[in-house]
């Protein structure tokens, strides 16, 4: 693995470890649903679904078609304060 | 640990022999799960499934989490991310994305993954998710389960003395009861809210000068938090009497948004109110004022049945109630008393549900402003040739003010009668903040009404009046860095009450807020749409302003 996927594997045990991680997901999944990202991600969902008929539908295909957009629709706002968030933490654990 | 260990004799459950499933062909995907999930759910399959969502996916317990962190990486590539799943026959953990889980399930035929993101169950045969009503109740639980732990645990650490970790009650989406299908079939008749829709918008009948009253029941059916409660029926009601305002309340809001266009007639409210307020009994013209904190004060009073109970405590403490009126309602204002000669501080808090502000060409004096200096611009708010603002008459409220050689205080630092100076701040703000345009002077001297124009924003951010503000008040800045991140303090315009004509005849109209950008004008039973600038032009008399940002406590 190289330095920089240990980093990262290093920072993800800890933010497992303290719960941390958890009160992120929570925070970002209500900062998400207050900015409207999930309503628009619900609506491009049913968009698929009616495209590919809904027996024939997976979970995988909404993967798939769903991931693009959802990542390209979150708000820089969103994203600063969650960084804030990631940071602070980095910066209080700082013997990583 | 080898990867061929079964999950049992991982964790010292008692030992059983190996199975494994019999291979079946491509099953028709439903709702009750698919055939491969049955060949699963033989032994003890239920506790081992426990154990896999509470070490795996939702530990709750700070051990379950470090193991977690520890062991949830792909045994192929070791990366923890690439939704990452595990195998539900043996110990092993493989990238989704990376369709390392794949081939674990090829070679060993083990057919069954989960997700150890969301808990969600894979088939491999069927190649897609599974939802098996057992093993979704079972998942339901660990979560729920999970999150208690979490939001009741404490953390220590280093910079912090111990701190939970309080993330609350997990989250979980609406599912209609029996009964609530039963009602929902029962019902078909089905309204779509547009963009232009008038529900919720209806007139109220003047009863012989109750357009005091009418103009307040405007507001409040338009406040959306209280909007919420009663179309949700949280109202419990526990008085034996038919005389429940808040009953009333709830019955009137039914009629608000029945879609029926007529104008309504509040009868029976206006009975209530003259039985339970008998200052406002009679049928001359009464202070919309006064009237909406009679009502708040009714209300509060008759919703003993709705207070939360916190840890099986009912909150009897009239200081300290839950009810909804308080949630919603209830701000703190901060006192600070400071001795001249020591500086020691004194400090009470009361709570308020309107804050009263004085105006210039009162018989008080108004603190002199120049007009577009100083931070004045702060809300945005329009400086027409020497006008005041809504800021400006806040900056008043909350300036320190000495209270004189003739009202000297008892100071606790040193123990005799001193000069002083008072200053109201906010130390905690409602929801929905009612500013008090004092137009009515009731003085030994004269009774009148200043007319004087104040302009108010559209949205405010009450910021620079907090308690915690204070100390840059001090030095005489009153321009904030805004901090983008913060949102607490911000407000928006939601309904505004306004008075036509002098102190002895006179008539009350509202503007209330739709649909976040549509405004009507409430003039008794005639409703007509307004626009922005209709509102913001308006005289104003009692401002409604509501969060924009709501937190969980």
């Amino acid at each position: 693995m190289s330095k920089d996927s240990q980093m990262r594997a290093a920072i993800n045990q800890k933010l497992i470890e303290t719960g941390e991680r958890e009160r992120l997901k929570e925070l970002l999944r209500a900062k998400l649903v207050e900015c409207g990202w999930k309503d628009q991600l619900k609506a491009h969902c049913k968009d698929v679904i009616k495209e590919k008929g809904l027996e024939h539908v997976t979970v995988e295909d909404l993967v798939t078609e769903v991931t693009p957009k959802g990542r390209a629709l979150v708000p820089d706002s969103v994203k600063k304060e969650l960084l804030h968030r990631i940071r602070a933490f980095l910066a209080q654990h700082a013997t990583l | 640990m080898k990867s061929d260990e079964t999950i049992q004799e991982t964790f010292s459950l008692s030992p059983k022999k190996k199975k494994y499933p019999k291979l079946n062909v491509l099953s028709v995907m439903s709702p009750a799960g698919c055939s491969h999930v049955n060949g699963y759910k033989v032994d003890n399959w239920k506790q081992n499934l426990r154990v896999i969502y509470q070490c795996f996916v939702w530990s709750g317990t700070a051990e379950t989490r470090r193991r977690k962190a520890k062991s949830c990486i792909c045994h192929m590539c070791g990366a923890h991310l690439n939704r990452l799943h595990s195998c539900l026959y043996c110990v092993f953990f493989g990238c989704f994305t990376k369709k390392h889980i794949h081939e674990h399930a090829k070679n060993k035929r083990h057919n069954l993954a989960i997700d150890l993101l969301y808990g969600g169950i894979y088939c491999f045969v069927c190649q897609d998710y599974v939802y098996d009503k057992d093993m979704e109740q079972i998942a339901k639980e660990e979560q729920r389960k999970a999150w208690k732990l979490q939001a009741f645990e404490t953390r220590p650490s280093r910079l912090y003395s111990l701190e939970s970790t309080g993330i609350g009650e997990k989250y979980t989406t609406w599912e209609p009861t029996k009964r609530e299908l039963e009602l929902l079939r029962h019902n078909p008749k089905r309204r779509k809210i547009t963009t232009n829709c008038t529900i919720g918008l209806r007139g109220l009948i003047n009863l012989g000068n109750t357009c005091f009253m009418n103009c307040i029941v405007q507001a409040l059916t338009h406040t959306p938090l209280l909007r919420d409660f009663f179309l949700s029926d949280r109202h419990k009601c526990e008085m034996q009497s038919n005389s429940c305002l808040v009953c009333e309340m709830s019955q009137l809001f039914q009629e608000f948004y029945s879609g029926h266009r007529s104008p309504h007639i509040p009868f029976r409210l206006l009975h209530l109110v003259w039985t339970h307020a008998r200052h406002l009994a009679g049928y001359e013209q009464q202070d919309a004022h006064e009237f909406l904190i009679a009502a708040l004060d009714v209300l509060h009073r008759h919703c003993k049945g709705d207070t939360i109970h916190d840890n099986g405590k009912k909150a009897n403490n009239p200081n300290h109630c839950n009810c909804i009126i308080d949630q919603i309602f209830t701000g703190g204002l901060q006192s600070d008393v400071t001795c001249q000669v020591c500086h020691g501080v004194s400090t009470t808090i009361d709570p308020f549900w309107d804050i009263s502000l004085d105006l210039p060409g009162s018989s008080t004096p108004f603190w002199p402003l120049s007009p577009g200096g100083d931070g004045s611009t702060v809300n945005g708010e329009s400086h027409l040739s020497g006008s005041t603002t809504l800021t400006d008459c806040l900056r008043r409220f909350t300036r320190p003010e000495h209270l004189g050689s003739s009202a000297k205080i008892k100071c606790g630092g040193c123990h005799s009668y001193q000069e002083s100076t008072k200053q109201l701040t906010m130390k905690k703000l409602p929801i929905v903040a009612c500013f008090h345009l004092k137009r009515f002077e009731h003085s030994a001297k004269l009774r009148r009404k200043i007319t004087t124009y104040v302009s108010f924003p559209l949205e405010l951010d009450m910021t620079p009046f907090m308690a915690s503000s204070k100390e840059s008040r001090m030095n005489g800045q009153y321009q904030q860095t805004v901090d983008v991140l913060n949102n607490d303090n911000k407000y928006s315009l939601f309904a505004v009450v306004n008075h036509q004509g002098t102190l002895e005849s006179g008539h009350y109209t509202s503007f209330i807020r739709q649909h976040k950008d549509q405004w009507f004008k409430c003039d008794d039973a005639i409703i007509t749409k307004a626009s922005i600038k209709d509102v913001l032009d308006s005289e104003g008399y009692l401002l409604f302003y509501h969060k924009q940002f709501l937190e969980y406590e």
